[in-house]
C-alpha cells in the first residue's frame, strides 16, 4: 500500500478514458462512411467500461487491504451500436438502394461531442487525482529533509 | 514496535497519514470508475477507528521516559496500536444515474481535496514533532 498504488488506479482511468476518446474520434471521422472492410455502412462504436478488481481477492470484502482490491477501471470491449441507420434520399449516390435511399452511419455528431466532453472531463479528474497523490507523497518525503 | 517511546503522537500521525493514503486510493478508484455502468461508489472511514486507538495502555515492552520529579508531566501511553481498522462500504443510497452509476465527480474531487489537505496537515504536524525531537537531541534551537 502506498501512494503509488493510487496513482496506478488513476492511470487505469486515464488509459480507459483515452481509449473512449479514440473510439469517439473514430465515430466522428466516419460520420459519412458508407463502405467498410466488413461490407456495408459504418456502425457507431461504443466502449464498454468495467470495474477492475484484483482477481486473487475478488471474493474478499476485506477492505483493510484495499491496495490489492481496488485496481481502477478497464475498457473490456468495443461494440457496435445496433441503432437504425440514417436514411438519406440521394438517388445519384453509388451506394443508394433501389428506392434511391443511402444508408448513412448511425452516428450523431452532437451526441459524440457530448460523450467527448464527458471523456475529457473524466480524464482531467484522473489527472488531478494523480497530482494530489504526488503532492501527498512529496509532503511525506519532505519529512526526511533536515 | 519495540524501543523507546516518544509518546503517542508520532505513531498516531503515522497512522493518520497511512489512512489518508488508503482513503486517497478509494477516492481515486471512484473517479476512475466515473463512466463505468452499474458501479456504485465506495466510502471509506478510518478517523473514528483512529480516534479509538487514543488513550490505550502503554506497551509494557517499551521504555517509558523517566521522571525525576513528581511535578514532571507524565509522558503517557506508547505507540498507539498499528492495527487501526479502515472500514469501507458501498454507497447504495446516493441517487444513481441512468446507467446505474452513482459517482458524482464534483463530490469526489471535493473529497480528494479535503483528504489531501488532511494528509498535508498531518505531515506538517509530523514534521514539527520531528523538529522538536531534533531540538531536544541537539539542544539547539
Amino acid at each position: 500500500m502506498g501512494f503509488y498504488s493510487s496513482i496506478e488506479v488513476s492511470a487505469s482511468g486515464l488509459s480507459a478514458e483515452r481509449l473512449r476518446m479514440d473510439v469517439i474520434a473514430n465515430n466522428i471521422a466516419n460520420v459519412n462512411t458508407t463502405r467498410t472492410p466488413e461490407g456495408g455502412v459504418f456502425k457507431r462504436q461504443l466502449t464498454i467500461m468495467a470495474q477492475k478488481l484484483d482477481e486473487s481477492r475478488s471474493d474478499s470484502l476485506d477492505m483493510n487491504d484495499s491496495s490489492k482490491r481496488l485496481a481502477g477501471v478497464q475498457a473490456v470491449g468495443i461494440i457496435n451500436d445496433s441503432g437504425p441507420d440514417r436514411l438519406v434520399y440521394d438517388p445519384m449516390h453509388p451506394d443508394a438502394d433501389a428506392q434511391g435511399y443511402v444508408h448513412m452511419p448511425n452516428v450523431e455528431v452532437v451526441k459524440e461531442m457530448v460523450d467527448m466532453m464527458s471523456a475529457s472531463r473524466a480524464y482531467e479528474a484522473n489527472v488531478t487525482a494523480i497530482q494530489e497523490a504526488r503532492a501527498m507523497g512529496t509532503a511525506t518525503l519532505g519529512l526526511l529533509k533536515a | 514496535m519495540n524501543g523507546i517511546s516518544f509518546g503517542t503522537t508520532v505513531g498516531l500521525l503515522k497512522n493518520a497519514v497511512d489512512g489518508a493514503g488508503t482513503s486517497h486510493s478509494v477516492i481515486a478508484n471512484n473517479i476512475a470508475n466515473v463512466n463505468t455502468p452499474l458501479y456504485h461508489r465506495t466510502d471509506v472511514s478510518f478517523k473514528d477507528s483512529l480516534a479509538a486507538t487514543l488513550g490505550t495502555d502503554a506497551d509494557p515492552n517499551q521504555l517509558e521516559m523517566a521522571a525525576t520529579s513528581e511535578k514532571h508531566f507524565a509522558i503517557g501511553g506508547a505507540e498507539p496500536p498499528a492495527d487501526y481498522v479502515v472500514t469501507s462500504q458501498k454507497d447504495d443510497l446516493t441517487q444513481q444515474r441512468l446507467d446505474g452509476n452513482n459517482v458524482d465527480v464534483d463530490a469526489e474531487m471535493a473529497k480528494l481535496s479535503i483528504n489531501s489537505g488532511y494528509a498535508q496537515t498531518m505531515n506538517q504536524l509530523l514534521s514539527v514533532q520531528y523538529g522538536r525531537m531534533r531540538q531536544a537531541i541537539t539542544e539547539r534551537l
